[in-house]
This record gives structure tokens, sequence and C-alpha cells, in this order.
């Protein structure tokens, strides 16, 4: 068995950024709204293309239920290589080199065997992508190492957990002119895709408020012995009282906000229930011999944010992975003029809308006539024919997009300051909570070009660049 | 592929470039308000300029613009400063960016509004300009917005929903008053014509903001109809072929349960009961039809009419009247 280096103090949550001073007699914590300089010749990422490459050269770190998930999209989308796979478990990434050779592409180079593996990947292959799906603990120096050395970056969520870890990989994205992004598959889901259009189009009239979030009872598969490798999202429950995942449903909203293209993020505040859930869980399911049984689980089940923002919109994101309860991400976007709510089943749909002047009499009334009409280009194309993806597809499309997009030097759909902004939440909900709730400033990572209208995921239809 | 003006039917073209709105018939000698026109092929980031002339006799300073597009279209800025002076005769141009989504099917009008505030020129101190631009085509009458069933007959009444709750007038009460499929009704001095299709199809309008096209002049647009909430009401707009447009309110009260002159209105007809999911019944209560009508502009020519967004409102006939 492979030690799993121990996380550094820097991602324990709340450490050093807990201790930041609140402002005396104001009611926002405003430290880290504080914008750090540029160095001399550092210049924006927003707008910037991509280098159109024909092949796209991908190598992966990071080889558990997620890397090895997405490997088959990878290997898939036309003009994409996987060159090179790396997991500190050497044989995962043997598996994966044979399943790469079992789909019938050239076998990529493994690397593995300890923690630093993957920077020897990093130093010997020439890749143009570099796909991060390690746990959280790693995500920030893995994407930054990648970022230096001269590739792309697409990392899994969250792409790092401190404020100051997210202003360095702003930095570094922009004096490296590579691109970092999250690699946030559900701001391609089709009905956010389709409740970004209607927001666009005017369907919900002024846009107001949006809530979503990550409710997942991942109970189960945190007290598995084999499931998360070493347990390391379990772990996590030890160690801070945090919103640690909350992305999924926030990126939506604020994609459906215009957010970092129009509006921004202002202020944070924080709530956590007391943590009961796995405690609970372990009581009822788990034996007591059972290495969890020497864990103190601290998270809140649920811990939500409130998120202010310069149009005076109102976000709420939530995260509870540690309750017992069907799946949901929320997705809910309402203004002057209607509403729709996902994960709540009216007639065919899994969602429901209420909208002017389309609908009155107070009733809900099915999405999918909307669904239709505003569905997504990519889900026209690359969604309607059979895919590997997971995720019910919205997977596959993120991944054909991100290559696409590389292949025919495009602007990326999300780039460094959504990775950020939408990360965000995670250190600032330790600060609010850390000072009773109180609301925090959100940093802008955009320093200043918030403003700046700009396309982003509610993209112009285009090709995939032909192959050979 | 979509362009930015669009037939409303093959002999009435209404083109992108049209003065548009009310505020830019600017009188001689007034500040005038342009927007240029704006690419409606999105989705992307659209940029237009607004124009503001100084056909004043004096210097126009401290000139302020702000701009709106659509309901829920991002703008940037949402108002700008032009720091220089405008002299008479001269003019200053503003960009602004507007996030323009994809097109939307169905006929759908885009106005833009830039509303100058200034010192100097003509010395109103405020100008507005509007654009409109539409895309799609208009529905060629009445008939063709059809989209609840409020009459039914006796005999078989599951098909009627004139209040959301499966209810409908009864066919043969309505004929017992006079009002019958095809027949005229006349109200408010007009002869309206009552739909003719048959009990049990759908037969008026459940206002949702649809265009219809409407042709002619008059004083007044009149409209035959009822309420099926007690907020049965709402703003028609009447757009003229000269890209202008008017607008007015009017309302009808709850088919029962409702004053008569509620929102303005006249009472029409009464007919005794209504048909329900399991038959006629409700005798004794009076379900009810109204009029009500609007002031238009008698020197233009009516193009199309835009129903007010309430779908409670129902519309049985409208029709231009002096
Ligand atoms: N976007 C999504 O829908 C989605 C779904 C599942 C997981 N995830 C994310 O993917 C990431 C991985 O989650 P998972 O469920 O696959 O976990 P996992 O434990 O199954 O996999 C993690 C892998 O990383 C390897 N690893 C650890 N340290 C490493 C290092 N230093 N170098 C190379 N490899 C290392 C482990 O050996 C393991 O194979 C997490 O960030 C998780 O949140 C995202």
């Amino acid at each position: 068995m492979v030690d799993m280096p121990h996380p550094s103090r820097r991602t324990v949550l709340g450490g050093t950024m807990a201790a930041t001073a609140v402002v005396a007699g104001g009611s926002l914590l405003s430290s880290a709204s504080s914008v750090p300089a540029r160095q001399p010749g550092q210049k924006s990422m927003i707008g910037v293309p991509f280098e159109a490459v024909d092949t796209v050269r991908i190598g992966l770190i990071g080889l558990g239920n997620r890397g090895m998930g997405m490997l088959s999209g990878w290997t898939a989308v036309p003009g994409a290589a996987v060159t090179a796979v790396c997991d500190i478990r050497a044989p995962r990434a043997k598996t994966a080199a044979d399943r790469v050779v079992a789909a019938g592409k050239p076998r990529p180079k493994e690397y593995g065997g300890s923690a630093t593996s993957y920077q020897e990947m990093l130093r010997t292959e020439e890749l143009d992508l570099v796909y991060v799906a390690t746990p959280w603990e790693f995500h920030y120096e893995q994407g930054k190492a990648a970022l230096l050395a001269g590739a792309h970056v697409g990392v899994e969520l969250p792409v790092a957990t401190g404020l100051d870890e997210l202003w360095s990989l702003v930095d570094t994205s922009e004096q490296t002119r590579k691109h970092l992004w999250l690699m946030e598959n559900c701001s391609y889901g089709r009905n956010e895709l389709a409740m970004l259009k209607m927001a666009h189009e005017g369907v919900f009239g002024e846009v107001t408020n949006g809530h979503g979030g990550y409710l997942h009872d991942l109970r189960a598969l945190l007290f598995s012995d084999t499931y998360y490798t070493d347990a390391w999202r379990r772990k996590w429950h030890t160690r801070s009282i945090a919103s640690f995942y909350p992305m999924h449903g926030l990126a939506p909203i604020a994609a459906a906000m215009d957010i970092n293209r129009g509006d921004r993020m202002l202020t944070l505040q924080a709530t956590a229930t007391a943590p009961r859930g796995l405690a609970d869980y372990r009581e009822r399911n788990v034996p007591r011999d059972h290495p969890s049984w020497q864990e103190e689980y601290i998270n809140g089940d649920l811990v939500t944010c409130l998120i202010g923002t310069h149009q005076g919109r109102v976000i709420r994101a939530e995260h509870d992975v540690s309750s017992p309860r069907p799946y949901s991400r929320i997705n809910s976007l309402a203004g002057s003029r209607g509403i729709m709510e996902d994960y709540v089943p009216v007639g065919g749909s899994s969602a429901r809308v209420y909208v002017e002047p389309d609908h009155g009499g107070h009733s809900w009334r099915d999405f999918t006539p909307y669904r239709d009409e505003f569905d997504h280009w990519l889900w026209k194309t690359v969604g309607s024919q059979p895919n590997p993806g997971g995720h019910g597809g919205m997977d596959y499309i993120l991944q054909w997009r991100v290559v696409q997009q590389m292949r025919a030097g495009l602007v990326p759909d999300i780039d460094v300051y959504d990775a950020a902004v939408w990360c965000a939440p995670v250190p600032l909900s330790v600060r609010s909570l850390n000072n009773g709730g109180r609301a925090v400033a959100v940093p802008d990572f955009t320093r200043g070009r918030w403003a700046d209208l700009r396309p982003g995921l509610d993209s112009r239809q285009s090709e995939m660049p032909p192959v050979g | 592929m979509l362009r930015s003006a669009v037939a409303l039917v093959a002999a009435l073209l209404i083109a992108t470039m049209l003065p548009a709105g009310s505020g830019s018939a600017a009188a001689a000698g007034a500040v005038e308000v342009t927007i240029a026109e704006v690419d409606l092929d999105g989705p992307h980031i659209a940029t237009t300029t607004v124009t503001v002339t100084n056909n004043g006799s004096t210097r126009l300073t401290r000139l302020n613009v702000s701009f709106k597009g659509p309901v829920g279209w991002a703008v940037q800025p949402a108002s700008q400063s032009w720091s220089k002076a405008v002299s008479p005769g001269a003019s200053a141009t503003l960009t602004f960016k507007i996030q323009v989504p994809a097109p939307r099917p169905g006929f759908r009008i885009r106005t833009f509004a830039a509303t100058a505030t200034y010192t100097g020129g003509d010395g109103a101190g405020t100008a507005v300009g509007t654009r409109t631009q539409y895309t799609g085509e208009a529905l060629p009458n009445l008939a063709a917005a059809y989209n609840n069933v409020g009459v039914t007959d006796e005999s078989a009444t599951t098909a009627g929903d004139f209040d959301g709750e499966g209810n409908s007038f009864s066919a043969q009460k309505l004929a017992a008053v006079g009002v019958t499929p095809g027949g005229t009704v006349t109200a408010l001095g007009v002869d309206f014509t009552w739909p003719d299709v048959a009990p049990g199809e759908e037969g008026n309008v459940a206002a949702g903001g649809q265009a219809v096209q409407l042709s002619g002049t008059g004083e007044r647009l009149a409209f035959l109809g009822s309420g099926s909430s007690f907020g049965a009401s709402g703003n028609v707009t009447v757009h003229y072929t000269d890209g202008t447009s008017s607008t007015g309110f009017f309302g009808f009260p709850n088919w029962s349960f409702q004053e008569p002159g509620t929102h303005g209105a006249t009472l029409v007809a009464s007919s005794d009961g209504r048909n329900r999911p399991d038959g006629y019944g409700n005798a004794g209560i009076a379900y009810r039809v109204f009029a009500h009508q609007v002031d238009i502009d008698p020197s233009k020519t009516v193009a199309f009419v835009v129903l007010p967004s309430s779908p409670s409102l129902h519309i049985f006939d409208m029709k231009l009247a002096d």
C-alpha cells in the first residue's frame, strides 16, 4: 500500500485564512477582497483564445473513480490523444494505459509509484492538456505545476481550497499564458444550459435570485473502504467546517447571472448545521473496529452560503453529503417574470417552471417545452449521439467542448476567473463561519474586468475541426 | 437563418430601420436620440451606437445617456457620460454592448431605449429615443391565436377550461341571450363577431402577449371578452405601419362575482349558470361577457397589436372603431 502524503497545513481549511481580522465596527469582513498586484508583464487571460493544435495531447493525473471514468471520454473525443497517465498507485496507471490500448489507441506513457510521479510526467512529456482528478488536497499544487510545465489544465472540483491558492492559480495562468479551468461538468447539464439560455432571452425577466448546490447522500461511499482512496473525502469532514463542494449547483446559477461577465459576487454569508449525519450513520452501519471510529466529524451536514452580487441578486448555495435524501443540485432561477426549479418533477420532466406571460393561475408547469425550445446546440449535436460519458452525457459534452476549443483555437467557455470565484465559497464559508456567519467580501479575481459582457457557456454553434 | 427584420406578411414588410417609437419623432429644433440597428443574430455580444443630435440653438453639455434593452438582456454600460460639449447641429455618438440571445421562434419585438439627460441644447433637459426591431411573423388574425376552450355544449362539457378549473360558458345559455357562433354582438357602438367555432373547440385568446395583425385606422380599439380571475387586465400595444406604437390599459371583470364595471368594462351579456366538468350547473348565477376599449392614434394605420400579458384575460373579438 502506498503511503498517501498528509495534506499540508495550508489545505486544512480555516488555518491561516481564519485568522484574518474583522473590520472594526463593520459588518463585512473585507480583507478577503484585497486584490494582489500583478507582476510586471502579467496580463489578463480574459478572452484569450487557445493556440489551435491539431491533436490535443492529454496527460491524466489521478486515476480513481473520476479519472478512470473520464478516461474513456478523453480517448473517444475526435482529435484527442491520451499520451500519459499518472497515479500514485502505479497499477492504476497500467490499468488506464491498457484501457486506452483496448480502445484502439496508442499506449500512453505510464507514471506512478510516488507522490511526485506527476512531476516526472510533467517534466518528461509534452502535453497540451493536463486533467487533474486526484483528491482535493492535491489539486492546487498539481494544477499550478501543470501550468508551469506549459500545459493548459482542467482540474476537478475544487481547483483549490484556499483564497491565496486561488489567487496563485489566477496569477500563474496569467503569467504562463495558459488556461486553467474547473472541470465543472454540471455547467453543461441539459437543464442547466437551457436555464442559462432562458435567462439570456429574458424569460425570467430581470433575474433576481438563484439557488444551487450539491445535495448528495454520500454516506455509504464515505464509509466504504474501497471507494474513495484512503477515505480521503471522509477525512475532510474531520478537518473543517466548510462548504467543500457546492460548485456543481453554484456554477450554473453563476453562469445564468453572468458572474464575471457583467455581474460579480460581492459578499458571502455562511451557516452550518450541527454535524449529525456521519456519526449517526456510523453508529448504525459501521463495525466498531473500523478505523472511522477514531474520527470526529465536525463539518455541518448542511452548509449554506448566501452570496450577494453587485446587481443586487442573491444566490443560495448548499452543500450536504451526509444526510439521507435523494440527489439534487437544486438549479432554481427566478426573476421579475418567473421561476424554474429543477429536481421537482411535473408532468414528464424533472423540472417545473412558471413564467409570465405564458403561465398564470399560480400552478407549476412542465419544464420540457422550455428545455426543448432552449436546448443548447451542444445537446442537439454532441449530446444526441451515443457517447461514453457519464452523468447523462454532460461529462462527454464537457470533454468534447474542451478539445474542440483547443483544436479550433477558441476562447474557453470557463476560465481561471470562473474557476476561482466558483471555488471561493470553500475558504470564504470558513471565514464567515469563524466569524459568526457574518458577510465576507468575495474577491474580484478578474481585477476589475467583471463588468465586461463577454460570451461564455451560451456559445454559438461551431464545428469540431476535421481530424487528420 | 434569421434576419433582423422579417416580413409580417408578404404584403406588409416592416424594415429594421424604423424610426421607432414615440421618442424618436423629434420636433424641429429638438434634441434627437437615435439608436443604430442591433444585430439580433445571437447568441453574441452585439455593439450598437446611440447618437444624440443637438438640433437646439445652444451648446449641449453635461450629456449622460442611459441605455436599456429588452427585459433580462444585459447591456454595458447601463449609462455613460459624454465629457465634451455638443454644438448646435452637431451630434455625439456613444457605444453600448448588448448581450443578444439566440433567435427565438415566433414573432418577437425587441425594443431598445436610450434616455439622454443634458443641459442646454433645446432646453428640455431630457430626450428619449427608442428602436424597435422585429423578428418572426405576427399571427395573421385573432382566430390564429385562439388557445382556450371557453364555451361547451351542455351535453359535452369536459373539453371546457375557461377558468383553469375545467369550467366554461354554456353554448345553450349564451344562445339564449343572443350570443351564437359567428353571430354579431353589439357593444360600445361596435359590431363584434362572436367566434365562429363549435362548442368545445378553442375559441378565445387567453392573452399572453401574442402579436396579432390588424389592419386599418380608427380612434379606438375595442375588445369583447371576459375574465377568469380578479386581475384580468393589462396593457395592449398597438403598432402602426410607421413603426411607432401606442399603449392602452384595459381589463375585464371576472366572468362571475365581480362588479361589472371593474377595470372600466361594460357588461354585454349574462348567461345563466355554467358548464362544469360534470355537466351544467350553477344555475341562477350569471356568467358574463364584457366589452372594453382603448384609444389609439387616429392619424396612423395600425399594423399589428400585441395583446396584454395576462392569461386570465380572455378575448373573443377585437375591432378597430371610430
Ligand atoms: N465532476 C464530477 O462529477 C466528479 C465526480 C466524482 C469525483 N470528482 C472529483 O474527482 C476527484 C477525484 O475523486 P475520486 O472519486 O476519483 O477519488 P478517488 O479516490 O477514487 O481517486 C483519486 C485518485 O488519485 C490518486 N492520487 C492521490 N494522490 C495522488 C498523487 N499525488 N499523484 C497521482 N495520483 C494521486 C489516488 O491513488 C486515486 O487513484 C475529486 O476532486 C472529486 O471531487 C468529480
